[in-house]
């Protein structure tokens, strides 16, 4: 049985269709990166899985329930962290967990230790009596994960929990997912950032307006796009002056240009590097940096779509 | 989970130190300050002196009509006499200190009984109804007086013998007196059916604690619907739909929650009513809880209506005023609809607070049993329904 299985799942609303016949599956004990921009239909699949959108068409099941046919049964499955914080400020830490303890279905002495358990796992033990409204940022962070953990749920779903909280904080939630990973929990996890993504993910699915473009192991990804290198380069004047003739030369397999940064993706970069500072000296733009990197989801999600992950 | 939820919103709510404030501490202020008020009224009212008040200028006071005349109106429980000369009372009628001044010419007690026309004046403003009720309220007792004079001027006439006129006179004037003390027509007053003369039934803290009560039931809502409206903002609603929760639950979560703290309001005001006050709720105590609780359970209803309509903790405010407003000057919490009277009262009496105080005067002032109270809390329980209907068809709507 898969822990998580969406098919042909679509969600409009009115003409607009946020959601486009994705599909996906994790199987228990693994982490699957949803990953794409701001925008592409993570939250709203997301939603659909969690109960709180009901899907136009296709379905989805969490542990073998379906979300449109049995939700209170694949609800019991899954514990969710919503992308934003969602605990009450004026509670505290251990207040916090103890209701959202009781809104799965949690007890008296059960309840109190698996508090206790979390409040561990989260690091936050000795904040417990601290209001969640005095917290940092990060610390609001770990709460609202460990409210999504009480009821010991086969499946979690995280959407983008990392967003704005600082590096240190950062390194904890990450770390968290894979602790609960080895401990047999299934996580979809959600992100823009590419590195989270390659770092927890043992399946990635990557979204672009709607659609699921790419799924499967973060190394059969890279091969998708063979020996291609990202390059990565900055002007001293407005990228369009030189973008056809960069886009003309052979080699060059994709080239997006935002923010006054350029991004293309070659086959060869010692042989495409030097034709790229030609074209540019005859159109009289001077490269002011430039940087090589290797093969990596962002490079793929370039070599999808044109365009850069951060769009 | 419902109570739990319930549970959660209470210990948010009381943590709130200013919703202690409006919840307990306001309304007991109010129901003193307007008890007073009421008892301030009522006890003015009972010390005023109604009497009309009318300047009387007589240079002869002493005179055997004029003490006869004086003695008669001063004893009025209608006309107030106040002595003074004739500028004085000018002055004072111009400035509307007198309803009239009555003038006793010099020489009237000595023309009267030589059988001269003698003629005395009254100046008052002949339209308006205190100087109509002057002249006739003066037309008698000088009728009266002049016609012992002519009586006793008759009586020594015939009898040949001017010393009888004095006795003769007093003789009659005597008789007028007592006749005027009996009344040969009996009104009796007639009072219409909830407009008693005593409002407040003995007690101005009747009109006050119930009053107050209702009125401050309404705007402890404040709070509960600021609740719902930060459950949205926090996204801790999302999280609740996300749980295994059902949407009813989490709605009869949040109006268990309101119902308890308006409820647990009530009590404290009943309480105190009853005890600080005089309130007598306890003398019906299953009318009083009948009405207190359908009283929470349409309050709660409103809140939560409420806390699914604002967008924001400003709007729960604004809607919370007016309906506090709207409710309270309209259902008779301040006042009650007899004194308004017409349009305002039928109006007023259409509103679930009116229905509410009701059910409550009921009990305290009109003395009734718990049979009284059944229609005013089923009015109550059916605004309710309407109102949780309303909140539940939001609710579905929301986007969360």
């Amino acid at each position: 049985m898969k822990a998580i299985e969406v098919t042909n799942l679509k969600k409009s609303f009115g003409a607009f269709q946020a959601v486009r016949d994705a599909s996906f599956m994790a199987d228990s004990g693994e982490v699957l990166g949803l990953l794409g921009p701001n925008g592409a239909g993570k939250s709203t699949t997301i939603s659909m899985l969690s109960g709180l959108l009901m899907p136009t068409g296709g379905d989805a099941s969490i542990m073998g329930h379906s979300v449109t046919k049995d939700p209170e049964a694949a609800k019991k499955s899954l514990g969710v962290v919503p992308q934003d914080v969602a605990l009450y400020p004026d509670l505290s830490a251990r207040e916090n967990l103890v209701f959202w303890g009781k809104m799965y279905g949690l007890r008296g002495a059960g309840l109190s230790s698996r508090v206790d358990e979390v409040l561990e796992i989260i690091g936050l033990t000795d904040r417990q009596k601290d209001h969640v409204g005095r917290f940092s940022g990060g610390m609001k962070r770990r709460v609202n994960i460990g409210a999504a953990l009480l009821h010991k749920p086969d499946v979690v779903i995280m959407d983008e929990p990392t967003v704005g909280i600082d590096p240190q904080s950062r390194r904890h939630i990450l770390d968290n997912v894979k602790e609960l990973n080895q401990q047999g929990m299934t996580v979809l996890y959600t992100t823009h950032y590419m590195e989270e993504a390659a770092e927890l993910s043992h399946h990635i699915a990557i979204m672009d307006k709607g659609r699921v473009i790419a799924y499967g192991t973060h190394d059969a990804l890279i091969k998708m796009i063979g020996e291609q290198t990202r390059i990565d380069l900055t002007l001293n004047a407005e990228a369009e002056k030189v973008l056809d003739a960069w886009r003309a030369i052979e080699g060059v397999a994709g080239i997006d240009a935002t923010d006054g940064k350029v991004t293309a993706l070659v086959d060869d970069s010692n042989r495409v590097l030097p034709r790229l500072f030609d074209a540019a000296s005859k159109a009289n733009v001077r490269i002011t940096s430039v940087g090589i990197q290797e093969p990596n989801l962002e490079t793929v999600f370039l070599h999808l779509t044109g365009r850069a992950l951060r769009d | 989970m419902i109570f739990d939820l319930a549970l959660k919103d209470l210990l948010q709510m009381v943590r709130d130190k200013r919703s202690l404030l409006f919840i307990v501490a306001m309304p007991i202020i109010f129901t003193l300050f307007m008890g007073f008020a009421y008892r301030g009224g009522s006890q003015n009212d009972a010390e005023a002196d109604h009497r009309i008040p009318l300047a009387l200028v007589d240079p002869q006071p002493d005179s055997r009509l004029s003490k006869m005349l004086f003695t008669r109106l001063d004893s009025s429980d209608s006309i107030r006499i106040v002595p003074m000369n004739e500028d004085e009372a000018m002055n004072a009628f111009r400035k509307g200190e007198v309803a009239g001044v009555l003038v006793i010419p010099a020489g009237f007690s000595e023309q009267a009984e030589a059988g001269k026309a003698a003629q005395l004046n009254l100046i008052a403003e002949a339209s308006s109804s205190e100087g109509q009720s002057l002249y006739q309220l003066l037309r008698v007792p000088i009728s009266q007086l002049m016609s012992a004079v002519e009586v006793a001027r008759l009586s020594a006439d015939v009898q040949s013998n001017p010393d009888e006129y004095i006795p003769s006179v007093e003789l009659a004037w005597s008789k007028w007196n007592e006749n005027s003390k009996i009344s040969l027509v009996r009104v009796e007053q007639a009072v219409a059916k909830g407009s008693e003369s005593d409002w407040t039934g003995g007690n101005p803290y009747n009109q006050a604690s119930p009053g107050i009560l209702v009125q401050f039931a309404i705007f402890g809502l404040t709070t509960s619907a600021q609740i719902l409206v930060q459950e949205r903002k926090t996204r801790t609603l999302q999280r609740l739909m996300t749980t295994v929760m059902r949407p009813w639950e989490i709605v009869a979560g949040h109006l268990l929650a309101m119902f308890g703290l308006v409820f647990l309001q009530t009590v404290i005001l009943v309480v105190f009513g009853q005890f600080a006050l005089g309130v007598d709720y306890l003398r019906e105590p299953l009318g009083t809880l009948l009405v207190s609780v359908a009283l929470g359970l349409w309050v709660a209803s409103m809140g939560l209506l409420i806390g699914v309509f604002a967008r924001t903790d400003d709007q729960v405010i604004l809607y919370s005023m007016v309906a506090m407003f709207l409710f309270s000057a309209l259902g008779g919490t301040w006042f009650p609809l007899e004194a308004a009277g017409g349009a305002f009262a039928a109006i007023g009496r259409a509103m679930p607070s009116a229905w509410a105080m009701t059910g409550y005067q009921d009990i305290l002032i009109r003395g009734l049993g718990l049979d009284s109270v059944w229609l005013a809390a089923g009015c109550l329980l059916l605004y309710a329904l309407g109102f949780f209907g309303l909140a539940v068809w939001r609710f579905k709507e929301l986007e969360v």
